[in-house]
């Protein structure tokens, strides 16, 4: 075993997983560590890139990156490194039997505003195989589905809400109710549960069975995400030909089902990239000489390991995930101990308005183009250490609805600078 | 018992309950979220236990899943350790407990006697009367203990040694695999001590609730194993359950034994073997011919919480000859001995069937694993024959085929 990786990446969550894949890509030998399975698996699914800038929506997210201020890590890669980013993902999502797209309008690619199942509408940008932005826009006949005991959706209230949207206000709407198939449960079933049926040859028929009934009775039907939980693109294809008409899942909240069908995908071409993964071992301290982080001491179930590599890329999450460690008056960086500065007075972290503009979620560290840490001066703090993912500053991915896309965009080029760090410092001691 | 780990670390992400494999299986398990952190906060209050707490198998998927470090497994154990203090497990439960015990008491016994009297029909309709599973494929009775075995190998006298824990299975069931592991061990430079007083290391007392067993189990260990710690002689095992046990569960189970003799974290073999063993030692001891082999590597769960990655399959991947694939498949369903519960056998084939598929569809003659009940869960579901890294590298170094 070659006990120095060439590329070490920290976190399994978008922005960890793209920069190992970018990283091998690009030649390199890859080690994954995780602790905890960031929040991918638990997302809806679609890809976010940019859906609102200071508050206002937008159609068109290439445009509305250049509204961006300077520090957004979109505007610090620049819309072309962007772009490259997102190619580089949908071509593994391709090559992976997984192909999602963008609405195209007027030649160009744009959000889509996806309803969820609560009955709001979210505005995000790549859409699953078979979701056509088309067939949202002019359904007439629209039928919403749910499951007895699935608490979490109910059709009466979809539809109630998206009456109060005006493209969604002039349409026929048909409620109904699917016996659930697990009859007397002991806990209350989700999606997850229904959608793991349809993952199974021997249980699918409960589902295709049941939209059968309806078909060619409407132009669309939207259901919760149950139709599968892993990357089965002939399982939707199936759903689809059943029902007559385009079936759509509307965005869920946690497990929304469609981020397990992504991690399947990305795990997958992982692997096939000969990426070592290594599961619950926690990153405690970085290593570091001259300028250059050397390894990092790792948590593995008691016992401190020293974990070596040419180039580090850190994807360890923000507050929630980790990556960030907050105490009253000071915030940072967990590994490495970055400063990230914050005002000494913990009131002003956060406004009235939850809504607002709140300092503590644009809050985390300063990179530069390369995704490398800097200092005061703008310097880089080390030659051999890139962040990715929401341990970077400057952006809120709540707001602005853009947290799978800067994962990828600041994952893809952690992964392809460390990379080239990487292969210079392998050259170096040849 | 007053001992209690905070929940209040958990934000109710789900993503524990999408990773539990028990939770996939069957609606019946209210899931690790629900049943660890969000139950706790009822248990502090002395409020009820919910009823389907004894299907949570402990096998670590929520703990490796968690991103918030919340170790949901041992809120479980910790609560069924109160269960249990309350309402005694049942005889079933004692038995599949304490394997290890039985072993000894029947010690005098010719293995194929025991193995008659355990695994008959007559006796399997009894047990499964008792509650495990008629179905299920329950280990036989080794001839002789692992223990027994390894006072009559001839080591090559290596001035450095190492300590190394076999484990109840190895001991009762498997020592061939325990032999071999003394084999590679010699072979990578080192003499190999068995302490005599060392038992099983308690485990599956905790998973069946015999929490005082457990306890007993755990201090006779960590006497003996601190001795050799204190000298500074490696502690290895083979056995990832064991491994895990006395890396951290022992920790957050036994706080007042830790603090009496320290922690003993037994260091996973294949990683000691994979560290010290360098490619020249990779090169065949016999003449015969080398003959390829494809095989198919499954990942304990409990080896895949020990933050190590995967050490066996690097090691596979080192031996000249093997051709090895990763599974890569989940849990294999067993955990210990919850796969041959009456009322679990049909969610632990459940949980397994994925794995077992990959293994068939591999084309590989031989599945490979370090813990000894996923090879006994493998055998039941796939049919192929299972093994311990340990003894494809003697198999192959020593030209065995």
């Amino acid at each position: 075993m070659n006990k120095i990786a060439d590329v070490l990446v920290v976190g399994s969550g978008m922005a960890g997983l793209v920069a190992a894949l970018s990283a091998a890509q690009q030649g390199c030998s890859v080690r994954l560590l995780s602790a905890g399975m960031g929040s991918l698996a638990i997302c809806g699914g679609t890809i976010d890139l940019l859906g609102y800038v200071q508050g206002n929506a937008i159609a068109d997210p290439w445009q509305g990156m250049t509204q961006l201020p300077e520090e957004h890590p979109y505007r610090l890669l620049g819309v072309d490194n962007v772009r490259l980013a997102m190619d580089s993902l949908r071509k593994t999502l391709e090559d992976h039997g997984w192909p999602m797209h963008p609405a195209i309008i007027d030649g160009h690619d744009g959000n889509t505003r996806l309803p969820t199942i609560m009955g709001t509408l979210k505005p995000t940008w790549l859409l699953p195989p078979g979701v056509e932005p088309q067939t949202l826009a002019t359904a007439k006949n629209i039928l919403v589905v749910s499951v007895e005991k699935l608490r979490d959706c109910r059709p009466g209230l979809v539809i109630d809400q998206l009456k109060r949207y005006k493209e969604w206000a002039d349409r026929t709407y048909t409620p109904a109710l699917l016996p659930s198939p697990f009859g007397e449960a002991h806990r209350s079933i989700s999606a997850l549960d229904l959608a793991r049926l349809a993952d199974r040859p021997q249980t699918r028929n409960w589902l295709l069975d049941n939209l059968a009934q309806f078909a060619g009775n409407y132009d669309l039907i939207l259901l919760p995400p149950l139709c599968g939980s892993r990357a089965d693109l002939a399982l939707q294809q199936q759903i689809s030909a059943i029902a007559k008409c385009p079936v759509v899942e509307m965005l869920s909240i946690p497990p929304g089902v469609g981020g397990l069908r992504l991690r399947d995908v990305l795990l997958r071409a992982m692997k096939e990239c000969g990426c070592t993964f290594i599961e619950n071992a926690t990153a405690l301290h970085a290593e570091v000489h001259d300028g250059c982080c050397t390894a990092l001491q790792v948590n593995a179930s008691g016992v401190v390991e020293r974990q070596a590599a040419h180039a580090f890329v850190m994807a360890t999450g923000g507050i929630l995930g980790g990556g960030i460690t907050m105490t009253p008056g000071t915030v940072q960086e967990t590994v490495f101990g970055i400063d990230i500065p914050a005002p000494q007075d913990v009131g002003q972290w956060s406004e009235q308005d939850i809504f607002g503009n709140h300092i503590f979620s644009h809050m985390g560290i300063r990179v530069d183009s390369a995704m490398r840490p800097v200092g005061h001066e703008a310097t880089p703090l080390w030659q051999n250490v890139f962040f990715a993912g929401r341990t970077v500053g400057g952006y809120d991915y709540a707001a602005e609805k853009s947290g799978l896309g800067v994962a990828i965009a600041t994952g893809w080029q952690a992964g392809r600078m460390a990379a080239r760090a990487a292969l210079e410092m392998n050259g170096k001691q040849q | 018992m007053n001992m209690h780990i905070s929940p209040d670390k958990c934000i109710a992400c789900t993503t524990c309950v999408v990773q539990c494999p028990v939770a996939e299986a069957t609606t019946k398990f209210l899931g690790p979220r629900m049943i660890g952190p969000a139950y706790e906060r009822f248990r502090l209050l002395g409020l009820a236990e919910d009823a389907s707490l004894h299907y949570c198998a402990n096998c670590k998927n929520c703990d490796i899943s968690c991103p918030q470090g919340v170790p949901v497994s041992s809120l479980n154990m910790l609560a069924r350790a109160e269960q249990c203090r309350h309402h005694s497990p049942s005889l079933r439960d004692w038995i599949l407990g304490h394997g290890e015990l039985m072993a000894r008491w029947l010690r005098h016994v010719p293995a194929p006697l025991k193995n008659f009297g355990m695994l008959n029909p007559l006796t399997r309709e009894v047990l499964d009367a008792l509650g495990i599973d008629k179905r299920a494929t329950l280990p036989a009775f080794a001839t002789q203990t692992f223990r027994q075995m390894f006072a009559h190998i001839r080591q090559p006298g290596h001035k450095r040694k190492v300590i190394y824990y076999p484990g109840c299975y190895v001991d009762v069931y498997d020592p061939t695999t325990g032999v071999d592991m003394v084999w590679a061990l010699n072979r990578a430079g080192y003499d190999v001590i068995v302490p005599n007083e060392v038992v099983c290391c308690g485990l599956p007392l905790v998973s069946n609730g015999f929490w005082q067993h457990a306890h007993a189990n755990a201090e006779r260990n960590l006497r003996e194993l601190a001795g050799w710690r204190d000298k500074g002689l490696p502690l290895l095992t083979g056995c990832p359950s064991c491994a895990l046990m006395f890396r951290t569960d022992l920790l957050e189970y036994f706080p007042d034994l830790i603090s009496k003799y320290g922690p003993c974290r037994l260091e996973d073999a294949q990683k000691f073997l994979l560290e010290t063993m360098d490619d020249a030692l990779f090169e065949a001891t016999s003449t015969a011919p080398v003959v390829s082999q494809h095989v198919i590597y499954h990942a304990p769960c409990h080896l895949r919480a020990q933050g190590n990655g995967l050490p066996g399959l690097a090691l596979l991947r080192r031996i000249p000859g093997v051709n090895v694939d990763n599974a890569d498949a989940g849990c294999c369903g067993i955990s210990g001995s919850y796969g041959f519960k009456k009322e679990k056998y049909d969610i632990a084939q459940t949980i397994g069937s994925r794995l077992f598929a990959a293994i068939r569809e591999s084309g590989a003659a031989t599945a490979v694993s370090e813990c000894g009940t996923c090879r006994v869960q493998i055998r039941h579901g796939s049919g192929l024959p299972a093994k311990h890294p340990v003894s494809i590298l003697r198999q192959h170094l020593e030209g065995l085929h």
